[in-house]
């Protein structure tokens, strides 16, 4: 039972992911038809840190999986909706960035705990290099592998 | 075509930058448009806040810059409509003078109406705090939190606020509004109703373009905007905690 129940918690999670990223797709002025589908990369995103911290990833290894599937998606996206791969980026990965180790940063460092705020620092970029090498690498590879082809 | 050869797909690449399109994107787009409608000698430059660009028109040859400070505005739409144009003219859709037309029409796509944002914004903070492992009340806190934040933005925006006082002004008040409502009562961690809210000024733009531009090539750029991003993580990590220092020496360190 006690599995069903995490799945549930889960599935609520990447629900609310998809809304999220919804959200802020619209913040950025992107066309309604494609809000749906920025909401997939969004959810795709954050289910596969699910799956990933899970697994016993921790933070920086999860957002970094998180982000190769994100960004693959994203390019998947951009070949059959004839779309620019920023427009799923950006808002996809939005979940991914990390607003809690600024955050955390700001809070140590402001009440004089130094040691901890360096550390969170170092997480922030840490992330923040996961997020660039995940997006980064996808973006490296040949368009072949995202689109079935034609004729 | 109107003064110059170049007015087409110079502009093209305007309203890609303007609205947060990536390097290699602003330049690809102004060479198709330009081979497109043949234009000869054509040669161009981009950098994050700046376009060069030069061409040879009966053998007179023109040159162009544009420059331009990066603000926050971000439009997903412009940039989808303006590839789309610009596929339209590679396959040899429309004169110079049609594209020019809807061009003028992309550059007044309109944004999205200031309540949904709002609406949007409250959303977004209060599923991130929920995300970030915040109670169902912690959500609801950050919604108001977010309602009054892009209220925020979008009077800084029309103040002209730099970006960094807009930043660092904007997350001190998210803060403030954030602790006053843990301090009455309402929410149960302070921490993940604060995080929800500052999601919305997290630099997510200008660290995946930095990143699109560094693995395209286009080093400067990238580092303007890894610069940009950095920056700005930095003024809402100082606005947050200058705030709680504030309320946690009034309180007498009851913020904790």
């Amino acid at each position: 039972m006690t599995w069903l129940m995490a799945a549930a918690g889960s599935a609520l999670q990447v629900l609310v992911a998809f809304v999220s990223t919804i959200a802020f797709a619209v913040i950025f002025h992107a066309p309604r038809k494609e809000l749906f589908f920025t909401g997939l990369t969004g959810g795709t995103g954050w289910l596969v840190y699910l799956l990933a911290q899970a697994a016993g990833s921790g933070v920086v290894a999860s957002s970094f999986l998180a982000t190769l599937a994100l960004a693959w998606l994203s390019r998947v996206l951009s070949f059959s909706r004839k779309t620019p791969v920023t427009v799923f980026l950006i808002c996809g990965i939005f979940p991914l960035v990390p607003g809690a180790g600024i955050y955390y940063t700001g809070y140590n460092f402001f009440m004089g705990r130094d040691a901890v705020a360096l550390q969170k620092g170092l997480e922030t970029i840490k992330i923040a290099v996961a997020i660039a090498l995940g997006t980064g690498i996808v973006q490296s590879l040949p368009p072949f592998l995202f689109h079935r082809k034609k004729r | 075509m109107p003064s110059s050869p170049l007015e087409l797909p110079f502009q093209m690449g305007q309203v890609l930058l303007e609205n947060g399109a990536e390097i290699s994107r602003v330049q690809e787009t102004m060479e198709r448009v330009a081979r497109a409608y043949d234009i000869g000698g054509f040669d161009v430059y981009v950098l994050t806040n700046s376009i060069f660009a030069t061409a040879t028109e009966d053998g007179v040859s023109h040159s162009t810059t544009f420059r331009y400070v990066p603000g926050t505005a971000v439009h997903l739409g412009r940039i989808m409509a303006v590839n789309q144009l610009s596929r339209e003219i590679a396959e040899g859709l429309h004169t110079p003078e049609e594209a020019m037309e809807l061009l003028s029409d992309i550059r007044t796509l309109p944004y999205s109406p200031f309540l949904s944002r709002m609406f949007c914004c409250a959303v977004g903070s209060a599923a991130f705090s929920f995300l970030f492992g915040g109670s169902w009340v912690d959500a609801v806190v950050a919604f108001f939190c977010g309602l009054v934040l892009e209220g925020y933005l979008d009077f800084a925006a029309k103040k002209k606020l730099s970006k960094f006082l807009t930043n660092l002004s904007a997350s001190a008040l998210v803060t403030l509004f954030g602790a006053a409502f843990f301090l009455m009562g309402l929410g149960d961690n302070m921490d993940k109703i604060i995080i929800g809210s500052i999601i919305r000024l997290v630099p997510g733009v200008a660290l995946t373009n930095s990143i699109r531009d560094f693995f395209s090539g286009d080093y400067l750029s990238g580092a303007i905007r890894m610069l940009d991003a950095i920056l700005v993580g930095g003024c809402i990590a100082v606005g947050v905690g200058f705030i709680i220092r504030l309320l946690s020496v009034l309180t007498g360190g009851a913020l904790l």
